[in-house]
């Protein structure tokens, strides 16, 4: 019998998972625990790896194509197995990614694989159609009963010529002469719900950015000086931007407005502040949660916002660990960015964006001083409060920064 | 809150309400009066009860051509029977609704319900208030017939489908006006049972919406069992104290029929009063509520289905419209699918049909094929004794596919499935030829009209 490989569920809210690389192909030998594939979803990228020592009979989704969790992707078993592929299920996913696409061609001779594997599945009158206009039915996409493709799909392919699906988009974004030189990449995976998700928050909600610069000066050299003890005990540090945490969150209790959510009409007050941190990673942007952080202190912040941020960099942050965040920090400075505007991480009203210091001089009463200066970017909703309590909320955090010892006692 | 709220407990929204059940939502049914709606308390259930007693009295009287003998003149209708028969049918159905109620755990409300927000429900019961919160709404309330401009329902002489099933005798006379499937269907209960029926329509046929070659077997079926049709006519006035209608007939004369009783049927129009649409942001008209294909409605929070929608008023679509508003009120994404819906008229011949008629067909494709097979030319037709009507196929000239199927005859509303099966799976004709039909069955009929469509036919 050969063993069936599916789509982990990767936590509770997923609803598809794309294969990003197969690392084996069909009629490789496979090792028990060996990996075979790398899968993404919602964030997450990670190894699949084989149940079964084996050989890879049939693969049954392609690279870039997306599926829901319990989708067999693959089968291993013994080289001369025959297989039963059933199509995979799909009802929930958006149509660009149920596309028909062969398997990966192999030069493995003679595999005995069921003929199942390129049957598509379409109506009578839908294939009489399709042969008339001269259409590949494999690339037919199928909206009947189990993605079967019905008279309406040859209809709709017939008038939208096959060879540009992406037409629409091509014409606007690329000027025509251009065309042969641009590269094609596939959005999927972790790009495509980060363009889902900046897309969906800039057209849903009333976004708007205040800047303002804070006097870290006596901040650094606190920084310092707890680091210098803390290393007494062990060779982590603190950063400037754990104690902007540690400032927003003070903030957020001061202004309780902030730390909320607008969903359907309604604001929902968070009690409790779980804070998001946005991490940059090579595949794009993770934000793991530091969950209470309103019960932690300044090193506690900093312990579990590096320890997730690791988590995440290797690529072994679970998916419950990135969710039900309440307000977000995302951290350019080491990019030398000074402001910017952060994108709501929605449906949360505020986001945070922390910018490079720098020194520069400045009058402290008569006398000219070198100060560092923090540049403080907050992007908030205006359905859920407005400019004043917004501002007065950012210079909340300003005055933390500039007198860290407030929030320390 | 997970609590999907629905308003109407007829086909739509109980079945609605089980969907969303099944889906693991919290579900609160409100029903302004008994759960199955139109349906099973005033429409499709009791009259089929009726029509089966009418039959049933038809094949007794006629038992002797297959060699049963009765006394014939001891064959009579007990009415009373018939309507508590039918009552009991009615009864055991609503209770198989009940059942399913509780069955998924679904809370059902008595009572009028209006919208306060798009997730507020105002309940009203005896003046008594209540207020129900959901995250969705479902909107289901069913339509009621529509009265004559001129002259409301009395209940007495001038009167609906749901009154003209509950008469407390066996009318003398009875004048419908409206020659629809309901009008139709009435004509051919009590015209049956020795009643004097008139029909009054006002287009040039009965059944506007099927083919003339359809209706007219019907059309002489009807006036051979006594029913005096009057196409192309209007009634000009009514005189409810000598209980006279006259009409004014296409031929500029004027006639006056008596009759104990007026069905008016010329349709149903959707209830969409009394429920503060238009405060809540709900487009709707009086042909109903709109909707897109989701049955979402102008507010992304209400969903509505069944007859309240307008379109097609037919239970098995109410049905489906139901199940798909749920799911979607339920977080999924699914769509209508309209592509092969069965018509069925319960007279004497039966009349079904599902896709498009021949001159529908006509009208979209110009150039069509069409089969045709009788059933006086099908060995169980004859052996039943009912050889009356056809079974007729549209095909389209370019793939052979089978746009529609029209059927006048015995059994027509059960074997139009077959019909409705070839529609939903988009089947061309030359994949049916070889297809084995059970002998002997009426079945037969829709092989051989397939095979007609090429010539093949054998039995003919």
């Amino acid at each position: 019998m050969a063993v069936e490989v599916v789509m982990p569920k990767l936590g509770m809210a997923m609803k598809e998972g794309t294969v990003s690389e197969w690392s084996k192909g069909v009629g490789d030998t496979v090792e028990k625990g060996e990996a075979i594939a790398s899968i993404n979803s919602e964030k997450i990228e990670m190894d699949i790896e084989s149940p079964s020592e084996g050989t890879i009979l049939n693969i049954a989704v392609p690279e870039g194509q997306g599926v829901p969790p319990g989708t067999v992707i693959c089968y291993i078993g013994n080289p001369n197995e025959n297989v039963m592929v059933n199509k995979p299920v799909a009802e929930e996913i958006k149509p660009e990614n149920h596309k028909k696409e062969t398997p990966k061609k192999t030069d493995l001779p003679n595999l005995p694989i069921s003929k199942n594997v390129d049957r598509v599945m379409i109506t009578p009158v839908a294939r009489k159609m399709a042969q008339a206009a001269n259409l590949d039915i494999e690339k037919i996409q199928g909206t009947g009963p189990g993605g079967r493709i019905t008279k309406d799909d040859v209809q709709k392919a017939i008038k939208r010529p096959e060879s540009k699906p992406e037409n629409k988009e091509d014409s606007i974004l690329i000027p025509a002469q251009s065309i042969e030189k641009t590269q094609e990449i596939p959005v999927n995976g972790m790009r495509k719900i980060i363009a889902t998700r900046m897309q969906d928050s800039l057209q849903s909600s009333a976004q708007l950015t205040l800047t303002m610069k804070a006097d870290v000066t006596a901040l650094i050299k606190l920084q310092r000086q707890a680091t210098e003890i803390i290393q007494k005990h062990d060779d982590s540090k603190l950063t400037v931007t754990d104690f902007v945490a540690k400032a927003v969150v003070h903030s957020l209790k001061d202004h309780p407005k902030m730390n909320s959510a607008y969903v359907e009409d309604k604001i929902h007050l968070f009690e409790h502040v779980h804070l998001g941190l946005a991490v940059a990673l090579e595949k794009g942007l993770v934000v793991p949660v530091i969950r209470n952080a309103d019960a932690c202190s300044l090193r506690q912040i900093s312990k579990k916002g590096k320890e997730l941020a690791m988590l995440a960099r290797e690529g072994q942050l679970p998916s419950e660990e990135m969710n039900g965040s309440t307000f977000t920090i995302s951290n350019l400075g080491a990019y030398g960015v000074e402001h910017f505007t952060p994108i709501l991480n929605t449906p949360e009203t505020g986001i945070l964006g922390i910018g490079s210091a720098y020194d520069t001089p400045l009058y402290i009463e008569d006398t000219l001083e070198r100060r560092t200066i923090l540049p403080l970017s907050l992007t908030f909703d205006h359905r859920v409060l407005d400019g004043a309590p917004a501002s007065a909320f950012l210079q909340t955090i300003k005055r933390y920064l500039e007198e860290p010892m407030t929030m320390l006692l | 809150m997970n609590r999907i709220a629905i308003i109407g407990g007829g086909p739509a929204g109980y079945v609605a309400a089980i969907t969303a059940a099944q889906q693991g939502k919290e579900v609160t049914l409100v029903v302004d009066g008994p759960l199955g709606g139109t349906c099973l308390n005033e429409g499709c259930m009791p009259t089929k009860s009726l029509l089966e007693s009418a039959d049933t009295y038809e094949l007794v009287k006629n038992a002797g051509e297959l060699g049963i003998r009765l006394p014939s003149n001891s064959i009579e209708i007990d009415w009373e029977v018939v309507q508590k028969r039918k009552k009991a049918i009615v009864s055991t159905l609503v209770q198989g609704v009940h059942y399913l109620m509780k069955k998924n755990k679904i809370k059902v409300i008595q009572g009028r319900a209006s919208l306060i927000t798009n997730h507020q429900l105002r309940i009203e019961n005896d003046n008594k208030y209540e207020e129900i919160e959901a995250s969705k709404i479902i909107i289901s309330t069913g339509s009621e017939p529509i009265p004559l401009p001129f002259a409301p329902f009395d209940g007495k002489w001038i009167i609906h489908s749901g009154q003209a099933m509950s008469l407390p005798s066996i009318p003398t006379s009875l004048l419908i006006i409206g020659g629809g499937v309901i009008g139709c269907e009435f004509a051919s209960i009590y015209s049956r049972m020795g009643t004097k029926v008139t029909i009054v329509e006002m287009g040039e046929k009965l059944l506007p919406g099927e083919d003339e070659d359809i209706s007219g077997v019907l059309h002489k079926e009807l006036e051979s069992q006594g029913v005096i049709i009057h196409a192309s006519t209007s009634v000009k006035d009514m005189n409810t104290n000598n209980k006279k209608v006259f009409l004014d007939k296409s031929d500029g004369n004027i006639d006056e029929v008596h009759a104990d009783y007026v069905l008016v049927s010329i349709g149903r129009k959707p209830r969409v009063n009394g429920m503060d649409l238009e405060r809540n942001g709900i487009d709707f008209s009086k042909h109903g509520i709109s909707v897109n294909n989701q049955m979402q409605t102008s507010n992304s929070s209400i969903y509505a289905c069944g007859d309240v929608i307008g379109g097609i008023q037919l239970a098995h679509v109410a049905f489906h419209e139901g199940r798909v508003a749920a799911l979607n009120a339920c977080g999924h994404k699914t769509k209508v699918n309209y592509r092969a819906i069965p018509r069925c008229i319960y007279t004497s011949p039966e009349i079904a049909s599902v896709g498009l008629t021949e001159t529908e067909a006509r009208n979209k494709y110009g150039d069509i094929k069409v089969g045709e097979f009788p059933f006086s030319a099908n060995g169980k037709a004859v052996i039943s004794n009912k050889q009356i009507g056809k079974v007729k196929v549209v095909v389209d000239t370019q793939f052979n596919e089978i746009l529609g199927f029209s059927i006048v005859g015995p059994h027509a509303t059960e074997i139009i499935g077959q019909g409705t099966v070839m529609l939903h799976a988009e089947i061309t004709t030359d994949i049916m030829e070889d297809l084995i039909a059970a002998h002997p069955t009426l079945s037969e009929c829709i092989h051989e009209a397939l095979l007609s469509v090429s010539g093949q036919a054998v039995h003919t």
